[in-house]
């Protein structure tokens, strides 16, 4: 019984030394990797690379940063302005300021985003309600085995209003419960568009509020088509509702008004392990998927064509020589958090390659070292040598902290 | 004798841990009382708004309270059995002596549990008051881990007094320093969903870790 709670101890201190040594480790020795920043120039119809304060072209020719600015004169507007030297028109296309404004959109998705506590209760807004500034309702919904209102103030069921809502949703054929609901639940957007939802049957529909009415619309489209993910965007071109993501990756908009899913010629999406940002402006939009070590970006036309892609990638961590160190001394690391999602677990990964071992291999000789004025029976000590031999300096630390000293 | 054995222990206890559920309530209160003053001037769906999407915890005033109780527990426990040894003549007893610190160690684990239980409750049925389940269950899945933390402070707290050698207590409370601020981490509500369970097994596996220096007390490790 002795023996099992000192392996108990040994255990749990392997597990802490797993996670805090490897990250005490980055913490001393890491250093940031920098992104590139990649956008494709309606002036040179070319990508232009920005890697910390150095920019260049797509063939390698060095900017300054007034020609940076130049060759992406959307972005850069208003200084181009304040210079004087903003053009009157780019690709024999009027430059308006109002017109460029309005066309203007960032939309940016991390993997955290799909995987995580994500929230299952919403406000829903009126949509019409004549005023100017959006108000947050006193009830928030879920979508359970029907479409629920909970009064804030009271924290009970809004009876009639979730009769009123379940009512119209189940004639549409919605199948209680939903899988995904998105909206923008904040007052400070331009104006309420609801939500857009998934049902249990994968069906998309569309919610909102007009003048306390449920308003709901069943989106057309094949029975195939999943989505996994859902981002309602609030851009002044009011040209769609979302940004969807289909299990098979795919990158979808939902247009607005007439429903429309228009797919994005973007293959090999990865939205669990890659950050996605799409920059749209007057001439194109840039879709950009960032993932641990390497950057790919589609230029797409207004008409959704592929125009160009810029794809590269850089050393990993793994790959510098903090790296390299780090897989002579760690086996693996245990971390609580991922940089892809906010859940805490145990994330296990394990150090490329086989370095590790020379050092195991010097601390199980250590520890026989250590371990030999004692003159102890060696086959008493076998766990803790294989110990030491598979976890390293971990098993090394834990099994000399409770020492394997038993008495007749 | 095991009824003997255990009312020394709740002798040693019994104030400590009754102070320790009034003040585990006392904080619960107080944190309810700021809820219900929070809706009153910002209103309960403003409120709710910042809780469901920017992840405010109305509840994190008690995050490091189940820890500083069970180290208590573990203290008021175990250091009046190191004083002068007292607890080699528990080990004189004609009884197994792993089976009477298991009965020591389960009745400071019992005792926690008892403590926490109650102020669960409360803080589960008052939270449903104010919050709809959604909100109720990321708050349970946030507070689960500082509870077990609580436990898991008490058996290492417990290793750690009646570990005889100086140098050991001193490598146990690094030790110790390390493990527990596993249970603290600071995730947002509901993000400890996948790893409550495996935090449970691992603090039921240290409950019987103060086997070892126990073991190693009695047999006279200098």
């Amino acid at each position: 019984m002795e023996k099992i709670s000192r392996y108990i101890l040994v255990f749990i201190t392997i597990l802490a030394f797993s996670i805090f040594l490897p990250e005490f480790y980055w913490m001393s020795f890491g250093k940031p990797i920098k992104s590139e920043f990649v956008l494709y120039s309606c002036i040179d119809n070319d990508f232009i690379i920005s890697q910390g304060p150095k920019t260049t072209d797509n063939k390698g020719n060095k900017l300054t940063v007034q020609q940076k600015e130049q060759k992406l004169p959307l972005l850069n507007m208003r200084q181009l302005m304040l210079d004087g030297i903003f053009p009157d028109s780019i690709n024999g296309v009027e430059m308006d300021p109002h017109v460029i404004g309005v066309h203007k959109s960032f939309f940016r998705s991390q993997p955290k985003d799909i995987v995580g506590p994500l929230p299952r209760i919403f406000p829903l807004f009126e949509s019409e309600s004549g005023r100017v500034k959006l108000e947050l309702p006193n009830d928030f919904f879920r979508i359970s085995w029907r479409m629920e209102f909970i009064d804030t103030e009271t924290n009970s069921i809004n009876e009639e209003k979730s009769r009123m809502f379940s009512a119209v949703l189940q004639k549409r054929g919605f199948a209680f419960p939903a899988k995904l609901i998105a909206g923008i639940p904040t007052t400070r957007k331009s104006c309420d568009e609801g939500y857009v939802v998934t049902d249990s049957d994968d069906q998309l529909f569309h919610i909102k509020m007009i003048k306390g009415r449920p308003y709901v619309q069943k989106v057309k489209k094949s029975d195939d088509l999943k989505f996994k993910h859902i981002a309602c965007v609030d851009f002044r071109d009011k040209k769609y509702y979302s940004y969807m993501i289909s299990n098979e990756n795919e990158i979808y908009i939902l247009t607005q008004d007439d429903y429309e899913l228009i797919k994005f010629p973007i293959k090999g999406f990865n939205p669990e392990k890659e950050e996605l940002r799409i920059f749209g402006d007057i001439f194109n939009y840039n879709i950009i998927r960032i993932g641990k070590n390497y950057i790919n970006v589609d230029a797409l036309n207004k008409k959704y064509e592929k125009i160009a892609n810029y794809s590269n990638s850089w050393s990993s961590r793994d790959e510098k020589t903090e790296g390299k160190v780090f897989s002579y001394i760690f086996p693996a690391q245990i971390s609580m958090f991922s940089g892809y999602t906010d859940f805490v677990n145990f994330y296990f990964t394990r150090t490329k390659g086989f370095n590790w071992l020379i050092f195991n291999i010097l601390l199980v000789f250590a520890h026989f070292m250590i371990i030999k004025p004692r003159k102890v029976n060696y086959k008493n000590h076998l766990i803790d040598f294989s110990l030491i031999f598979i976890t390293g300096i971990f098993g090394f630390l834990s099994v000399n902290l409770f020492q394997n000293k038993f008495f007749k | 004798m095991w009824k003997s054995i255990i009312y020394k222990e709740w002798l040693k206890v019994r104030w400590y841990l009754i102070a320790a559920t009034l003040l585990l309530g006392i904080f619960v209160s107080y944190m309810f009382i700021n809820v219900q003053h929070t809706i009153a001037f910002m209103q309960a769906n403003n409120y709710w708004n910042v809780i469901v999407f920017r992840k405010e915890q109305y509840f994190h005033l008690i995050k490091y309270l189940p820890l500083l109780i069970g180290i208590g527990i573990a203290i008021a426990q175990y250091v009046p059995e190191i004083i002068q040894k007292r607890i080699k003549l528990s080990f004189h007893l004609p009884n197994n002596e792993n089976k009477i610190i298991l009965t020591m160690m389960g009745f400071g684990n019992l005792s926690l549990l008892a403590c926490f239980s109650i102020v669960f409750l409360i803080f589960v049925g008052l939270s449903n008051y104010f919050f709809p389940y959604e909100i109720v269950n990321e708050a349970i899945v946030t507070i689960l881990p500082w509870f077990i933390g609580g436990l898991a402070g008490y058996s290492l707290v417990s290793l750690i007094v009646l570990e005889p050698i100086w140098k050991y207590k001193m490598f146990y409370m690094v030790v110790a320093a390390l493990f527990i601020p596993i249970y603290y981490e600071s995730g947002v509500s509901g993000a400890f969903e996948p790893i409550n369970f495996k935090l449970t097994i691992i603090a039921l596996l240290i409950s019987v870790s103060l086997l070892f220096s126990a073991y190693r007390f009695r047999k006279g490790e200098m």
